[in-house]
């Protein structure tokens, strides 16, 4: 076990002699990470006694380019990785990342793996996100044309990775066409006017071979344990979807939208419905200087587009990517509830309003107030099921239901209404404060029972001693009488730039509803940074929660040890 | 073991290579208005550039711009340094990154990498994460995260390179 802590000890030493090089337009540029973890049981926390204490996760990336030719592949060693990626199985080890790419004006070509979106993602968006464990890279080739001022072509053929498979064997592949026409591009009377205006279209379909029928539970999250069966000429090989998408602006309005359908798409996520799915995605923007108001909407119906119909549910790995629209707040007591997008049934709005109000006036004072106003509000879909569903008593199998498309379906699923107000009084001196309401159903986000409904006031403080040292007190607040009650949270942070950080933090959770749950989460962290090299460790207990990043959320179990993270670039 | 073994083989190559400076890599990334914008097109006609890569969900990076925007104008006076900022919000908060800056009423010059290719070619791990170059456009200054304060390096870094 002690092999993965040398491991990216030796690879560093060897790093650090190689800086930034170049030999006639030719370069060699990489990073490394490195996350590890001493676990120690805590079984008041619920933190288990993990098979081996000491884990990590390690990678290396090492890219290779000239002029408009570059290559890259990416190392990975996961073979006792932290205990929350083991449990999304992100356990392995090998090289699932590598890719040739060339590029000149009007053709961009890749082979090997490679990162895409269409659009705003509706139908296909390949990505990573490594502190969540998501790699879906596809494993084919892309190409991208550009024949016309402002027409861009792309086309992709690709097996999806799921985690460290092999890709031995597999019987899926992705295929898509992307189009986009930029008019304010094309043509420069339109930008010159001080229009945007641009449209574009896609073509998405996943083939997976059916060769053997599926047996399926008739009705889930009931006692019963009735199956069903799907025989091999009733499974779509093919599913397809579709997008078309708008942009319109004019000086400080901009207006974005898409629509997406994809095709029957019987699957374990949708109960083996043999509906259409669908989403909407709208976002309207008007900004001036000191002002910026932000609204948008989206519904998705039966939108989950996964490789394999039968990948479980708990795995993240998607062809597309439905946006969670709401606010992220980092604020550590909402952790536990960040609104998750929900691609089977979600439809909500978003609002956000910043206003500056300007420096050098009463209110303003020298440096300028800034003011922030959120509300988002989610519910599931409309869904009334199909008489053949009503009768059989399920949805296996059948339609399923119909959906009333701007209707917003019984269940409130998250609601945010919240202020932040950022003041600067002197160079020195810096307030941020903040009061959310925050409302978050337990039930169809987490599986647990009932709706969580709390206040959260979060004040973020910031003093610079001198023009090195600085010292940031958070304390928050969350009142509420659900889940696991009312909590109290404060951290502060010794910086001294650039180099050094210190932290010392606490979480009481002084209103769980049983007493002896009313447990203190303590972490001591600091950090040494050194240009693009940083160096953290950390010693402390976590709750068992959520992580949610860019609205993609899994579960982190509780935990308690020390940590050491390493990243750099060169 | 693989890897140990390629890093010092790596390594050993380049020390014998004489080094010059790193530039951009190209990249096709976006402006606020949806162009196409090559990242190797990024230059100040000569004088040095700030690049910052950074998120509207990401409290340091907006941290350090907004410090940076307190003393900007005086900056560009002395020096006629431009700053880049460039974003990685996805398609889920991209749409918020115009009305974002402007209400910061940022004067920088903001583009938008929603598929995080600048920021794979850069090797960059996490935000904030800022770069500056000089007036050949290469890179002579690379820094991660953000502490109070460290903005008075990077102008440090600036000034010298216009004194060159």
């Amino acid at each position: 076990m002690k092999k993965i802590l040398l491991l990216p000890a030796l690879c560093l030493l060897a790093l650090s002699t190689f800086a930034q090089h170049q030999l006639g337009n030719s370069r060699i540029s990489g990073d490394f990470g490195f996350n590890g973890m001493y676990y120690i049981p805590d079984s008041l926390i619920g933190a288990e006694k993990v098979d081996s204490k000491v884990r990590g996760n390690a990678f290396l990336n090492l890219l290779y380019s000239n002029g408009g030719f570059s290559a890259g592949a990416r190392y990975e060693f996961y073979m006792f990785p932290l205990i929350d990626f083991e449990k999304i199985n992100y356990k392995g080890q090998g090289i699932r990342y590598f890719f040739a790419d060339y590029k000149n004006k009007f053709v961009h070509v890749t082979a090997g793996n490679y990162y895409e979106q269409f659009g705003n993602g509706l139908v296909l968006r390949a990505y990573e996100d490594r502190q969540l464990g998501i790699d879906n890279s596809l494993l084919g080739a892309r190409v991208k044309v550009n024949p016309y001022k402002g027409v861009t072509i792309k086309g992709v053929w690709g097996v999806e990775r799921l985690n460290f498979d092999s890709y031995l064997g597999r019987k899926d592949f992705v295929r898509g066409l992307d189009a986009e026409v930029s008019f304010n591009e094309m043509f420069d009377k339109v930008q010159e006017a001080g229009f945007v205006a641009s449209v574009g279209a896609s073509f998405v379909s996943k083939f997976e071979k059916a060769d053997t029928e599926i047996e399926t539970t008739l009705y889930p999250g009931s006692d019963s344990s009735a199956t069903g069966v799907i025989p091999v000429d009733k499974i779509p090989q093919n599913v397809a979807t579709w997008a078309t998408r708008m942009s319109f602006g004019y000086k400080g309005f901009r207006l974005d939208g898409e629509f997406a359908q994809k095709m029957q798409d019987p699957n374990i996520t949708n109960d083996f419905i043999y509906k259409k799915g669908d989403a909407l995605f709208l976002s309207a923007t008007y900004s001036m200087k000191g002002l910026g108001v932000a609204a948008s909407f989206i519904r998705a119906d039966n939108m989950d587009f996964r490789t394999q119909r039968m990948q479980k549910t708990n795995s993240l790995l998607y062809i597309n990517n439905i946006p969670a629209i709401n606010r992220q707040y980092s604020y550590q007591l909402l952790a536990d509830y960040s609104f998750a997008s929900q691609p089977n049934s979600q439809i909500g709005v978003q609002l956000q309003v910043n206003y500056q109000i300007p420096k050098k006036t009463k209110l303003g004072g020298k440096y300028g107030t800034d003011l922030t106003f959120n509300f988002s509000r989610f519910h599931n879909t409309d869904q009334q099921p199909v008489p053949m569903a009503e009768l059989y008593g399920t949805m296996t199998g059948t339609e399923g239901y119909t959906s009333n498309f701007f209707k917003f379906g019984p269940d409130l699923l998250y609601q945010d209404i919240g202020f932040e107000i950022s003041h600067r009084f002197t160079k020195q001196w810096k307030w941020i404060l903040a009061y959310n309401y925050i409302s978050y159903n337990l039930e169809k986000l987490q599986g647990h029972e009932g709706m969580m409904r709390g206040h959260l006031v979060a004040s973020d403080l910031q003093w610079k001693v001198t023009s090195k040292h600085s010292l940031r007190l958070e304390l928050q607040h969350l009142y509420t009488r659900d889940d696991d009650g009312s909590a109290i949270y404060g951290m502060l942070e010794y910086a001294i730039s650039p180099r050094w950080f210190i932290s010392v933090g606490d979480e009481f959770n002084y209103g769980n509803p049983n007493p002896q749950h009313r447990l203190h989460y303590f972490n001591i962290a600091g950090a040494f940074v050194w240009n693009t090299t940083r160096i953290a460790l950390n010693f402390g207990k976590t709750k068992e929660g959520i992580l949610c990043i860019g609205g993609v959320c899994r579960a982190v179990p509780a935990s308690y040890g020390v940590g050491l993270s390493i990243t750099t670039s060169f | 073991m693989t890897v140990v073994l390629m890093c010092v083989s790596l390594s050993a190559q380049e020390v014998e290579k004489d080094k010059h400076l790193a530039e951009l890599p190209s990249v096709d990334i976006q402006t606020l208005d949806g162009k196409v914008f090559n990242t190797a097109d990024i230059q100040n006609d000569g004088k040095p550039v700030i690049i910052s890569l950074w998120a509207t969900w990401c409290k340091p990076c907006i941290a350090e711009l907004l410090a940076i925007a307190d003393e900007y104008e005086d900056w560009v006076e002395e020096t006629g340094v431009k700053l880049y900022a460039i974003s990685i919000d996805d398609a889920k908060t991209s749409a918020r990154v115009a009305p974002f800056v402007n209400g910061k009423g940022w004067d920088y010059t903001v583009l938008l990498d929603v598929n995080s290719d600048f920021k794979r070619a850069m090797n960059v791990n996490d935000v904030p994460y800022m770069c500056i170059l000089n007036g050949k456009g290469e890179i002579v200054w690379q820094h991660t995260s953000y502490a109070p304060g460290s903005e008075e390096e990077v102008y440090e870094v600036v000034k010298r390179l216009v004194k060159e």
